[in-house]
């Protein structure tokens, strides 16, 4: 048998040895024991040599090294017991609401392994989407600079050391006021706590805001015995005139207007919206306005009162020029027209304005319209008086106690010198601030409360509705929500905040036990619940409406008189910082304002001719800093740059409020001050920190008893200094290139609405000349030309119709620049803050940016009428106009199916997928910014530092800080130096997004996958999808005969469609 | 026996003998360095060091450090890649384009104008190194294989071929030079005393002996080399000026530039050689074998390469208005009526109108003019590339882009620095290398030295 084996392992098998056998028949053959094998003689008689023993050691040694060579290991360690809901990898999202006294809306909050890192809108709440302000306040959590607990004279402090001292001062015997000054308090629950503190202390609440309403509200008082602010029903405005309002990007509840007004600006409805805007600082509203007039702030009240006149008796108001009176008269026939779908604003707080303008209101039929005093906005209550008493009560020692919450007086109150007299003044003061900031640093106490994300909460915006706020993070430091403080504060904490918050929901609104825990997991899922109150009843006057003596009278005589000096001064609001209280945050100091695109600065806003009348800088650039100004109120003044503006009312000037935090030096936030050129802070002759931009706040006016946000008579001189301004554009106009920006009339674009792409006016198909007799004239002749779909040097990319083609559509005519899609687009991808001094050198690495190009008047055709040159009609036109249309254009890679970027990298590190998009593989890049120079977009990035590590970045970029690093995004690579990056159309978003639906077995469902800033868009403008989709909206959309490609005779055949600007004008737009 | 007309002005001049060129060119070898040398290869070697200390500097922190931006993604580094990269051209040209036509008078002028074009090449091979923003991977631009997948280069790209062309340029003129070098290295060593220098002549010249089956071998070598580089002088800086003419932007976009940049680098390739040689044949008096003769056909092929960029040009200029193009419009008359047209204007009257003085022929056989347009015309070319490179970009197709570039002091700091680099290699050769083909020069003594021209004609 053995013969005929056919396999065998050895020879000793084919031979059958003894020995082979004696092995195979033990199974398991006995080791050998230590002691046998030492015992054993023979060991001795071998030999190790020293050479032997040299190799042993050298390789003993060698491997011992290598082994020190290995990466560090970096053990992570799994949940002992895995927390439902969290899978690391998978996002959660929760429905929470966000306020801080200027912005409220409804948001989805997204967190990664328990950790929050994204904030979108709520989009099931129908309540408008949030803005830049909102969903960059994520960063402020994770803010090193935030208190990490309670602290007593500076020095941190015990909570119940605190409690008791609160306690004390607040007890029922001490004598003398005592005070709790909030914002105006939006949730039912903290109102609750608030007044029990009060009833059980002896304490009085007062709410104020440092942007205030109270204007608004007192003319809405005296008018209809409503002490409200009311909802504007922008959604159901036909035509709206606004006077100095912003409510596109500051003024009002931004977050519901902003969608509702765009909601009415789409051409293809058959009908648009119209807004006129009066006002002296270009606004984001005016730059979206279809008309808009620049007037002094002193006009405003004439204008109103003009309005008033023309709509109600015919009565054209005096005391404007010519030209203003036109522009009246034109608003007022279109109000009229309007009827009750018309709508008139006024961002004035002075309230005989306001009077007027509720009294125009009144007589277009709007109330019950577009004006909703039934549905009244429950936010904006500050109360002027009581805080103008609260000063003077504190300067005159007759305040023993203070608490503070939600406001920050010593720094946006106008007078604010005074309030920090009266609070070194008051025998005992407390703050719930999360930051030492200006007003906590001078209060005794700081008894901190939670980040927003941190807190449980509810709140109220309008009567019908209660919005939850949730935790999405377990509080980071010994912080306590100030809820519970105020619990803990009454003589006899009885209940934690949470139980207190559950219990107004169940005790107030709901008959008892209605309110189940599944009602209450429910409400906070959808993130509101509905309640069966208007709201409107709290602020009745006790006054029926009827019986309320009018001030209309006194207003427009009030108006009439008001005069301007040389100079007026108009304190605004920016788009990016609003009233301030995030001005430490770093991505939206470096989030350029939507008009003027310089960061990380407020300056003064100025009128061409007035800029040269003064003999300033008119062009801002790397090496061009700006003149500084000084602009005299009273016995105040302010020193700033100027930076002119086009649309700017001539014989006026801007100035942003929101700037100047931290001017004793308070740690509000790393990113708070100015830094030198190698990044260390800057230090003001006293060696302290240099706050970005001064505070405007102090300049307000007084108007009968409330703070009116302009001057009507001021000093502006030139200081003959300069200073640096750090814009990301310094080209304001298009040069007339077509191919990038197209935009028409609403009439033009009417007549021509089912015309074909190319036969529309408006929207040309560009042809490139050919040397065919393409039209079939018999003549070869510059008439023959082909569109640039038939030229093609390369290889079609297999894109169309195979698989996905991811693009994108974006819509000119309802873009209104806000940058909320900026700010979304830089947190969802990493993108690196980079300072003032960087953007100063033209190195922002925005990857979403919006382009703001205002028109000129002039043009190569006007030259040629003119017999003007070519040359010098060029130069007249990189100059804006006196008052400029403006065009926002957001501006991301194109991703080009014929990249122009793709051909040139050595290495390959961009390539094109095979689903449409411009890929970018960090990992490849050599960094040669062959690409970039290569884009005609100018939308590739290179990072030219080591942004995470180099020193310069160690104050602005998140990234250099412990603990602001953990906002970044996990799903996207942090750049290292030297490599290029861009748009990437959030592919992290697509692939999750496939992997969803290959689970499902289902093809990816339109909208499913959506891209940072498309989502954030508060007025749809962007777009996102499969064009390859033939249902998705992106494919019907860039279908329409209004979608065109940007820069189209290159050829390189763009994924990103843009949409032809449609403004509600009759005028032709001014060639730009 | 070669005989060359009478009319033809001799091109050794003076009463030499085989011996006189071999002293006059070997004797400042073997003698102590010169005062003058050293005060120079001081200074050369001091911006040098500074020049390496910005390179350290920006690769230790950053591209950041160069005054680039978003919009001027390339401005001093390319600028300098180009400028150096044209100045290497002339020397190549010398050696093997006039090598093949048989032009005598670059005996006298080759062997520098080579170890210019090696040291120029090498300047230039910096920048395409420094300007990556991570150069530790700069070797993926080779097509190496690799274990990244299957990664490899894009041929496509004009920066590959950069690649290509400079390496091989450079390794063919190194070459080139090295044989040219080797009987003149022999006679070196034969006359070296000092041992170590003896030995190291000795390792440098390969073992020449002078025997005719080596001279047969150097002859051939020669020729085969010059055909072999040729091409190349017409390669490298076509391939060069495809960076920018394969690219979209208005104003690299640019059919002509190819011989545009060829011809560039020539002028400026030559005005180098003027610059170099002037000051050489007199510091080692050379005169009688670098005179007025050799820089005025240097001065004549300037001319010529002058007019044909100055054509080129105004080609531009009528082509961007010509097409109707609105982008190329602009471009161009961005270029000389923008923000950055003092550059224009300065490119244009250094490259356009400067050398057409040489038209006359005072000027063309002066000393200082030429030494002076030599450097203006340098200055020119730096300039050249600088216009088409920052005013292309800083205005192209999207307005919100449009930026401006300033200079950064590492920018400067860099381009000064391998001007330092270059000077002391270069005075470096001037000290230890035979700067005269002095073999190949007594080849051409006979037919064309004063004394035995004067001879024959006396005959």
């Amino acid at each position: 048998m053995a013969q005929n084996k056919r396999y065998w392992s050895g020879l000793d098998e084919l031979h059958e040895t003894e020995s082979f056998q004696a092995i195979r028949e033990q199974e398991f053959p006995a080791a050998q024991t230590v002691d046998e094998f030492l015992s054993d003689e023979r060991i001795d008689a071998t030999h190790t040599g020293r050479r032997d023993f040299l190799k042993f050691m050298g390789f003993s040694l060698t491997a011992a090294t290598l082994a020190a060579c290995e990466t560090p290991v970096i053990k992570s360690i799994p949940y002992t017991v895995k927390p439902e809901e969290v899978t690391p990898g998978v996002a959660n999202h929760y429905a929470s609401t966000f306020y801080n006294g200027q912005d409220y809306g409804q948001v989805l909050v997204k967190t990664r392994e328990g950790r929050p890192i994204f904030i979108k809108s709520n989009g099931v709440t129908g309540r408008g989407k949030v803005g830049a302000r909102v969903n960059a306040s994520v960063l402020g959590l994770y803010d090193s600079a935030r208190l990490q607990g309670p602290t007593s004279g500076g020095e941190a402090a015990e909570w119940s050391k605190v409690d008791d001292a609160v306690r004390s001062a607040f007890a029922p015997t001490v004598a003398g006021r005592k005070v709790v000054l909030t914002n105006t308090v939006a949730s039912p629950s903290l109102r609750r706590a608030i007044a029990a503190f009060c009833s059980a202390t002896g304490a009085e609440h007062i709410q104020w805001d440092a942007i205030s309403y109270a204007g608004l509200r007192a003319a809405h008082r005296s008018e209809f015995g409503v002490d409200a602010v009311p909802r504007f029903d922008f959604a159901a405005a036909q035509a709206v005139v606004t006077l100095g309002a912003d409510f596109l990007g500051t003024w009002g509840d931004t977050t519901r207007q902003v969608p509702d007004w765009a909601a009415n600006r789409k051409p293809e409805a058959g009908a648009m919206s119209y807004l006129h805007a009066f006002e002296s600082v270009m606004s984001l509203t005016g730059s979206n306005a279809d008309v808009r007039t620049p007037v002094k702030p002193s006009e405003l009240g004439k204008v109103a009162a003009g309005l008033y006149g023309h709509i109600v008796n015919g009565n054209a108001g005096s005391g404007l020029d010519e030209a203003t009176s036109k522009a009246v008269k034109a608003a007022s026939d279109k109000l009229k027209a309007a009827g009750a779908k018309a709508l008139v604003v006024s961002g004035s707080n002075d309230a005989d304005v306001q009077v007027i303008v509720a009294a125009i209101n009144q007589a277009l039929g709007a109330y019950g319209t577009t004006v909703r005093l039934d549905q009244p906005w429950l936010l904006g209550r500050g109360d002027e008086e009581a805080m103008s008493r609260l000063i003077e009560d504190m300067n005159g020692g007759k305040v023993a106690g203070l608490i503070v919450h939600g406001v920050n007086p010593s720094y946006a109150h106008p007078r604010a010198a005074a309030f920090n007299a009266g609070l070194s003044k008051t025998a005992f003061s407390v703050s719930t601030a999360g930051w030492a900031d200006e007003t906590a640093s001078r209060c005794k106490v700081v008894a901190p409360d939670h980040h927003w994300l941190e807190s449980w909460g509810d709140l109220q915006a309008y009567g019908d509705r209660v919005d939850f706020v949730q935790p999405t993070i377990s509080p980071l430091f010994k912080t306590r929500a100030a809820g519970e403080s105020f619990l803990h504060w009454m003589s006899a904490p009885s209940t934690d905040w949470y139980t207190f918050l559950r219990q107004t929901w169940n005790a107030a609104y709901l008959p008892g036990g209605m309110f189940t825990d599944s009602a209450w997991n429910s409400a906070l899922h959808d993130g509101f619940m509905a309640t069966p109150d208007s709201g409107q009843a709290q602020f009745m006057d006790g006054v029926a409406p009827g019986q309320n003596v009018s001030r209309l009278g006194a207003a427009l005589q009030a108006v009439a008189k008001v005069a301007g000096g040389k100079f007026e001064l108009d304190l605004y609001q920016k788009t990016t910082l609003g009233q301030g209280d995030q001005a430490a945050n770093p991505m939206l100091q470096e989030t350029p304002d939507p008009l003027t695109k310089v960061t990380w600065d407020n300056y003064v806003t100025m009128a061409r001719v007035d800029m040269e009348a003064l003999g300033l800088n008119l062009y801002i650039g790397q090496e061009k800093p700006a003149s500084v100004v000084n602009v005299k109120v009273g016995d105040q003044s302010i020193e700033l740059p100027a930076f002119l503006l086009p649309g700017q009312k001539p014989g006026t000037v801007g100035i942003a409020v929101g700037y100047g935090r931290g001017a004793a030096g308070e740690a509000i936030g790393r990113a708070a001050f100015h830094t030198n050129e190698d990044g260390s802070y800057a230090i003001d002759a006293n060696s302290g920190l240099v706050p970005i931009g001064k505070n405007a706040f102090p300049l307000a006016q007084w108007v009968n008893g409330l703070p009116v946000f302009s001057q009507y008579n001021v000093e502006v001189t030139a200081t003959g200094a300069t200073f640096p301004l750090a814009t990301t554009q310094i080209q304001n106009t298009y040069m007339g290139r077509e191919s990038i920006v197209r935009e028409t009339t609403f009439d033009a674009y009417f007549q021509e609405k089912d015309a074909e792409k190319g036969k529309a006016s408006w929207n040309k198909l560009i042809t490139l000349a050919v040397h065919e007799d393409v039209n079939g004239d018999g003549k070869i002749n510059a008439q023959d030309g082909k569109p640039t779909a038939a030229f093609d040097l390369w290889h079609e990319h297999p894109v169309e119709n195979v698989g996905h083609r991811w693009g994108m559509t974006i819509d000119l005519t309802t873009c209104t620049g806000c940058s909320a899609c900026v700010t979304a687009c830089h947190i969802e991808n990493n993108v690196p803050v980079v300072g003032k001094d960087e953007v100063r050198r033209h190195r922002d690495m925005h990857w979403m940016r919006i382009d703001r190009f205002f028109a000129s008047d002039y043009s190569l055709e006007r030259g040629e009428e003119e017999g003007v040159g070519k040359i010098a009609s060029y130069r007249k036109m990189e100059d804006p106009a006196e008052n400029p249309q403006t065009v926002h254009m957001p501006m991301m890679c194109q991703h080009c199916n014929h990249a122009p970027c793709e051909t040139v990298c050595p290495v390959a590190a961009t390539t094109h997928s095979n689903e449409g998009l411009n890929q970018m593989t960090y990992n490849r890049c050599i960094g040669t910014r062959y690409c970039a120079n290569n884009c005609p977009y100018k939308v590739r990035r290179f990072n030219w530092f080591n942004y995470p590590g180099y020193k310069k970045f160690a104050h602005a970029n998140p990234a250099q800080d412990a603990l602001t690093r953990m906002v970044l995004n996990p799903d996207v690579t942090v750049r290292s130096r030297g490599v290029m990056e861009k748009c990437s159309m959030c592919v992290q978003r697509i692939q999750a997004g496939k992997l969803e639906a290959k689970k499902a077995g289902t093809p990816v469902p339109d909208g499913s996958v959506v891209t940072a800033c498309a989502e954030a868009c508060p007025t749809h403008a962007i777009q996102f999808g499969d064009l390859n989709d033939t249902r998705s909206t992106v494919r019907a959309v860039s279908e329409n005969n209004r979608a065109y490609h940007a820069l189209e005779e290159i050829g390189v055949k763009p994924n990103i469609f843009y949409m032809t600007k449609v403004r509600n004008t009759t005028t032709q737009p001014t060639q730009a | 026996m070669q005989r060359e007309a009478a009319i033809r002005e001799p091109l050794i001049l003076g009463n030499k003998t085989y011996k006189d060129i071999t002293d006059d060119v070997v004797g400042p070898i073997e003698g102590p360095a010169p005062m003058g040398w050293k005060i120079m290869i001081t200074i050369a070697a001091l911006i040098a060091v500074y020049g390496v200390g910005s390179i350290l500097y920006l690769l230790g922190t950053g591209i950041g450090v160069w005054g680039l931006n978003k919009t001027v993604g390339w401005s001093w580094d390319i600028t300098n890649f180009v400028w150096w990269v044209g100045i290497g051209h002339a020397g190549t040209l010398i050696s093997a384009v006039l090598l093949l036509f048989r032009q005598k008078w670059r005996m006298a002028i080759n062997r520098s104008a080579e170890a210019m074009t090696i040291f120029a090449v090498i300047m230039a091979a910096i920048f395409p190194g420094i300007h990556m923003g991570r150069i530790w991977v700069s070797y993926w631009v080779l097509p190496l294989p690799n274990q990244f997948g299957s990664l490899w280069v894009n041929f496509n790209s004009p920066l590959l071929w950069d690649v290509f062309a400079i390496s091989t340029y450079f390794s063919v003129s190194l070459v080139f030079w090295y044989i040219g070098l080797i009987p003149d290295f022999a006679t070196i060593r034969d006359r070296m005393k000092k041992p170590l220098a003896k030995k190291i002549y000795g390792f440098l010249s390969f073992g020449w002996s002078g025997r005719a089956k080596h001279w047969t071998r150097f002859e051939e070598v020669s020729l085969v080399l010059a055909g072999i580089a040729t091409p190349l002088v017409f390669s490298v800086h076509s391939i060069v000026s495809m960076d920018f003419a394969t690219s979209v932007i208005p104003g690299w976009h640019t059919t002509i530039f190819p011989p545009y940049f060829v011809s560039g680098a020539v002028f400026s390739g030559f005005a180098m050689v003027q610059t170099l040689l002037l000051i050489m044949r007199k510091g080692m008096k050379l005169e009688n074998y670098i005179h007025v003769k050799h820089v005025e056909y240097m001065n004549i092929v300037i001319i010529v390469t002058g007019s044909i960029v100055g054509v080129a040009y105004l080609t531009e200029l009528f082509i961007s208005w010509y097409s109707g193009v609105e982008y190329e419009s602009y471009a161009f008359i961005n270029r000389f009526s923008g923000p950055y047209s003092w550059s224009y204007w300065i490119m244009m009257t250094c490259n356009v109108i400067s050398p057409q003085l040489f038209w006359f022929k005072k000027i063309r056989r002066s000393l200082i003019a030429t030494f002076i347009l030599s450097i203006v015309v340098n200055i020119g070319m730096w300039f050249e590339r600088y216009v088409i490179i920052v005013t292309s970009i800083h205005r192209d197709y999207n307005p919100s882009s449009w930026g401006e570039f300033h200079p950064t002091s590492v920018d400067v700091g860099i381009f000064i620095g391998t001007l330092g680099i270059f000077f002391t290699l270069f005075l470096g050769f001037a000290r230890f290398f035979p700067v005269l083909a002095l073999n190949e020069l007594k080849t051409i003594l006979k037919s064309s030295g004063e004394n035995y021209k004067k001879s024959h004609e006396s005959h």
